[in-house]
Order: structure tokens, then sequence, then C-alpha cells
């Protein structure tokens, strides 16, 4: 490796030439001051596109903005008024809620006996019994299965309702 | 646009000064003024890294700023792991190398002037003495060449010629930097110097 870097003296002093090299006079004076600016004028930009970004997509609220700008009293004004909004609008919000309340509680009565009869007209399957007495009971209604039913193939019919028939038991 | 040259003394020999951490630690909460002293302790090693890669002022210019600029916005993420110098180096080294990459064999030099210390200095004038009668012509054509030669390397061979035998960096703070082992760094300085010496045989002949 010595002789190798021996070999290379040369060459390293021919590179001595460049370690030399160095811009115009003057020219690190100014080099930090340009990188700041850039910095700077960076940051600025990024604040900048967000006023102009709402400049664009809402000016309404630019507009807004530039009239408190210049009326300061009215932004009290504007706050005091969405006080008053929103408080208005918790009373409004507890005063329906308590009248929803007293509505349900006065139709809860008539609801319940409307409830009782329905459930009372509606006709139960009645029980046939055999003239046998053998002790075999069957159904005189028929009970319609609403569910849907399997195909063939495992694939559920949409509208197929399956409807057994009603039968008598006879004895054996 | 003409290079001058100056003395290696008017680079900082010491990169890690005192008080660093706490200017990074400024500069970290936005404190441009604790930044800007950072660009000034930096600027001229950065600058001239880049420029010895590039052999192009305005390139070098504005990828010097590009990377303290890009330094500042990631600043945040430095943790103290390596000092603010080598971490500031290796973003310089990789935006170099990336724009090196770009511009793949569209060279164009901007070289500056050669300044009169250069003429002052006995081991460039005994190499030029015997090959050229007059010795300013014969300094600004071994720079041409010179640079003509770099740029013929790889980026990664001539990164490591430009840090080791132009800026004087070890061998640690280039692996370091290139973000390699110290093996790496060692045979790619070989290979590279073979290559230039096999570029500059008129003036450089192994002994």
């Amino acid at each position: 490796m010595n002789q190798n870097e021996h070999n290379f003296d040369d060459l390293k002093k021919l590179l001595k030439l460049k370690q030399h090299e160095v811009p115009p006079p003057g020219y690190f004076n100014n080099f930090s001051g340009q990188v700041i600016s850039r910095i700077r004028a960076g940051e600025a930009g990024r604040s900048q596109s967000f006023t102009e970004r709402l400049q664009v997509e809402a000016p309404w609220a630019m507009s807004i903005f530039r009239i408190f700008e210049t009326r300061p009293g009215l932004i009290g004004g504007f706050a005091t008024s969405l006080c008053l909004l929103l408080v208005l609008a918790v009373v409004f919000a507890e005063r329906s809620e308590h009248s929803s309340q007293n509505l349900l509680a006065i139709s809860a009565e008539p609801a319940a006996a409307s409830v009782g009869n329905s459930v009372t007209a509606m006709t139960a399957p009645t029980l046939a019994t055999g003239s046998d007495n053998s002790g075999i009971v069957a159904s005189t209604n028929p009970v319609t299965s609403l569910q849907p039913t399997a195909t063939l193939f495992g694939q559920e019919g949409g509208s197929t309702l399956f409807q057994p028939a009603s039968f008598m038991a006879t004895g054996h | 646009m003409t290079m001058t040259m100056a003395e290696p003394a008017d680079i900082p020999e010491t990169p890690v000064q005192t008080g660093e951490m706490d200017l990074v630690r400024r500069a970290q909460k936005g404190d441009l003024e604790a930044y800007d002293e950072l660009v000034k302790r930096y600027q001229q090693r950065i600058y001239a890294t880049i420029y010895h890669m590039t052999s192009n002022h305005e390139d070098a210019n504005d990828l010097a700023q590009d990377a303290f600029i890009k330094a500042y916005s990631a600043l945040k993420s430095f943790r103290g792991g390596s000092t603010f110098y080598t971490w500031v180096y290796r973003i310089a080294v990789n935006k170099t190398i990336n724009f090196l990459k770009q511009r793949k064999n569209k060279h164009h030099f901007s070289l500056n002037d050669l300044d009169f210390h250069t003429e002052n200095n006995p081991d460039l004038v005994a190499l030029i003495s015997d090959k050229t009668p007059v010795r300013e012509v014969g300094l600004s054509e071994l720079q041409k060449k010179l640079n003509e030669a770099l740029m013929k390397l790889s980026e990664p061979h001539r990164m490591v010629v430009v840090l080791h035998d132009v800026q004087g960096q070890s061998h640690d703070e280039i692996a370091e930097i290139m973000d390699c082992n110290i093996g790496t760094v060692r045979s790619r300085l070989f290979y590279a110097r073979q290559q230039l010496q096999g570029y500059l045989t008129e003036y450089a002949k192994p002994a």
C-alpha cells in the first residue's frame, strides 16, 4: 500500500492545484445572506399561498376579513351576534325536546289501546280436533312462511314463498 | 466564469467549533440569525466540494444554496447523531450526485481564474517547469486537463478524491459523509487515483 501511495505523489501534488481554487473575491460575503433571504422568501411564500388560496376558494371570506380590518367595531358585533345565535339555538333545542316528550306521553295511551285491539283481532290458527279423538291435533289455518326458500341449485329464490298445504291427521 | 485561487488556509481547519449545538438548537426553533452563523461556518467547504465535483461555479453556487436551504427545512429531524457539519455535508453530497446523474455527459466547465499564489507553489512549479516554457499558460492548461480528468471519473470516485486529496478529509469522515465503510472509501480512492494517473500521464507519472 505504501508503494502505491508513493506512486501517487505526483498526482497528489497536481491535485493541490484544485485545493487553491476559490470563487471571485467577495463571493462569500453575500452567500449566507442569499441563503437566508431564500429561506425567508420560502416561508413568506407558504403563508402567502394560504391567503391566495383563500382568496380563490372563498372570496366572500376575504371580503369579510377586509371589512373587519377597516371596521374593528364590527368584529365585536359579529362575535356578539354569533354568541346570541348559539344561546338561542341551545334554548330552542331544549324547548323542542320538552314538547316532543309531552307529545310522546299524550300519544302513549291510545297507542297502547290500539295495540291491544290489534293483537286480539289477529286470527290465531285454530286447532282442529279429529273426530276419532285420537289425540292428534292439526291446524286448519295454513301458516304462510315469508322466508325465501332455496332453489334446487342452492340459490335463494328471490320471490318464491314457501306455503305448506294444510293437512288433517286421519290416524295411521 | 473564471476561478481565482486562494490560500488553503482560508478554509477553516476544524469543522466542529464550540457552540455549534447551541446554534443548531436555536436554528431548530426558527432563529435565522443562528442559522446564518452556521452557514457562514461551512459555506466555503460546502461550496468548494460542490465546485470540484461540478467544475462549474454557477452550478456550485445554486447547489450549495439549495443544500443549506434543504438542511434548514430538515433541521427539525436533525437529532445530533452526527455533527451538524457532517450532516449538512451529506445533504450537499447527495444533492450534487443527484444533480450530476441528471446532467450525465453534459459537462459545461465554468472554471475560475488562477491567482498568483499558484505560481509560488513549488510542487506545481516543478510539475510544469519542464513541460511548458511559459508558466502561466502551463498552469491554465494544467487546470483544464485536471478538471477534464476528474470529470471522467464516476461520481462516487470523484467525490472520494475531492474529499480526501483536495479537501483533506479523513477516511472516517468520508465514510460517514458518503454512508459507506472505510474499506469502500480506501478502494474507491485507490481506483480513482489509478484512473486519474492514467488520464494525466503527462504530468503525474508513477514514481
